[in-house]
């Protein structure tokens, strides 16, 4: 990863969303970016060029584009429409972004597209985030790494957020997911628990 | 046999689709790919096969189909013909705070240059003040009444124009509740579909959050009605009899919205069956 004085950028056209540069390089805000947050914390796995990335819930495209600058290629997966024409924005100009209109709950709609991957990152609020990793981490290769950013109260806001948690390990357990790392991006998004883990 | 972007696989042979990108598109989205045999793509051995020349060529390829049936699914989207209402409507109501907030600021300033103006028991409502006020004598002042005075006018004919396209998207939503409030049901509810989706006591309380939850979490009395309050029928009734009312239309409503998704036609007998079960409700016996 590169950092400017403990500033995480990245390496690539600039002007996506209007992001600051330092010294030509992209700044790579944690408030605005969950990935980018896990950085600061220093818990996040580092990106290289030959890397394949498959990220569920792509949203507008603006980490996916932080993403694409560091790795190989990003299937960027994302269901609505509306931030899909943004996230197609992005991809026309960065070559190495291939955009998925499908729903991540459903990986049998865009498994044609995909290729074995490196890196799964999940940022999805759906009640079902844990199933979605599970299901989806068939495209990750053997010690690939996934990193599931869980909104906690997305999954159920009547229950304490620890116990969500460890519910959400023993489910990726039983699925041959080793947890890692988790982590609460604190304090650049409240609520979120990014967990790192690996592909038995 | 496997289905993949670029073609089929059987066992080790590779059988690339010929088609356009418009044909292969279709292909892809009518292939069903069972999860359990699936393995993923090894895109060497398509370059291999002389499909694609090297890794730029695969993700050229790849993105341009990628590309179409994103593109082709955002046009179905919005193609649908309550997509546009969704923002008519919530156009409207934003509207509608905007020049309230705006015509009450405006009378603030004013009571400061003519410490003598209220309105205060001349019935003064805000599009009569809007017309006193342009005689003040600042200039900035007289223009943003001018605005206001435009937006309000905008406004009054998109209620028009979603009154309208509500009768014809929401024909027996509309005949039950009027065009406006049933294009707020629909836009509440996120879509036709959405709607015609919910149940009779989900469309009884849209639009009533704040008195549900706290029903929910603090056990106080459930809220009678939502949106559908704004209908006459509800508002008008006695407060003994409104909370059946209201639930007498929402279970029509309910009904109604699935006419308006399935059929897309008004169903007169329907209306006029509901018409008089909504009626009965608000009668004492």
């Amino acid at each position: 990863m590169i950092w400017i004085d403990r500033v995480l950028v990245s390496k690539g056209e600039p002007g996506v969303y209007g992001e600051k540069t330092l010294q030509g390089f992209r700044v790579w805000d944690p408030y605005r970016s969950k990935l980018s947050a896990l950085y600061y914390l220093g818990k996040g796995v580092e990106l290289e060029k030959e890397m394949k990335v498959l990220y569920l819930g792509a949203a507008n495209g603006t980490t996916v584009s932080h993403v694409a600058d560091y790795t190989g290629c990003v299937y960027a997966v994302e269901f609505a429409p509306r931030p899909m024409q943004d996230l197609l924005a992005v991809a026309k100009r960065r070559k190495n972004v291939i955009p998925i209109m499908a729903d991540a709950t459903r990986p049998e709609t865009y498994a044609p597209f995909l290729e074995e991957v490196d890196l799964v990152y999940q940022d999805v609020a759906s009640p079902e985030q844990a199933q979605i990793a599970i299901r989806n981490s068939i495209f990750l290769k053997k010690q690939g790494i996934l990193i599931v950013v869980l909104k906690t109260r997305s999954i159920d806001v009547t229950r304490q957020p620890e116990d969500v948690l460890a519910d959400v390990r023993q489910e990726f357990g039983d699925a041959g997911l080793v947890v890692d790392t988790m982590t609460w991006i604190l304090p650049y998004h409240r609520d979120h628990a990014a967990l790192v883990c690996r592909k038995m | 046999m496997q289905s993949y972007w670029f073609g089929d696989v059987r066992g080790d042979e590779y059988i690339p689709f010929t088609g356009s990108t418009g044909e292969n598109a279709q292909r892809i989205m009518e292939s069903h790919t069972g999860m359990d045999r699936y393995v993923p793509v090894e895109w060497t051995r398509v370059r291999d096969q002389g499909i694609v020349r090297d890794r730029e060529d695969y993700l050229d390829k790849l993105r341009e189909i990628c590309f179409f049936i994103a593109e082709y699914k955002i046009a179905q989207h919005y193609r649908g013909r309550d997509i546009e209402l969704l923002q008519m409507v919530r156009m409207l109501d934003e509207m509608d705070e905007v020049i309230n907030l705006l015509t009450e600021r405006a009378v603030d300033w004013y009571r400061v240059q003519n410490p003598k103006f209220t309105r205060k028991y001349r019935s003064l409502s805000g599009k009569k003040a809007l017309v006193i006020m342009k005689k003040s004598e600042i200039g900035a002042f007289r223009m943003i009444i001018v605005e206001i005075e435009r937006m309000a006018s905008a406004r009054t004919s998109l209620m028009y124009e979603v009154s309208a396209r509500a009768d014809q998207i929401l024909p027996n939503c509309s005949a039950l509740i009027g065009g406006l409030v049933a294009a707020r049901l629909l836009s509440r509810a996120g879509g036709l579909l959405h709607l015609a989706s919910l149940p009779a006591s989900s469309i009884q309380v849209i639009g009533a959050k704040t008195a549900l939850f706290s029903h929910i979490r603090s056990g106080t009395p459930p809220p009678k009605h939502g949106i559908i309050f704004q209908h006459r029928r509800v508002h008008n009734a006695s407060k003994e009899r409104r909370g059946r009312v209201a639930r007498v239309l929402a279970a029509k409503l309910a009904i109604a919205a699935r006419i308006d998704y399935y059929r897309q036609e008004a169903d007169p007998e329907f209306i006029q069956k509901a018409q008089d079960a909504i009626e009965r409700a608000g009668v004492v016996q």
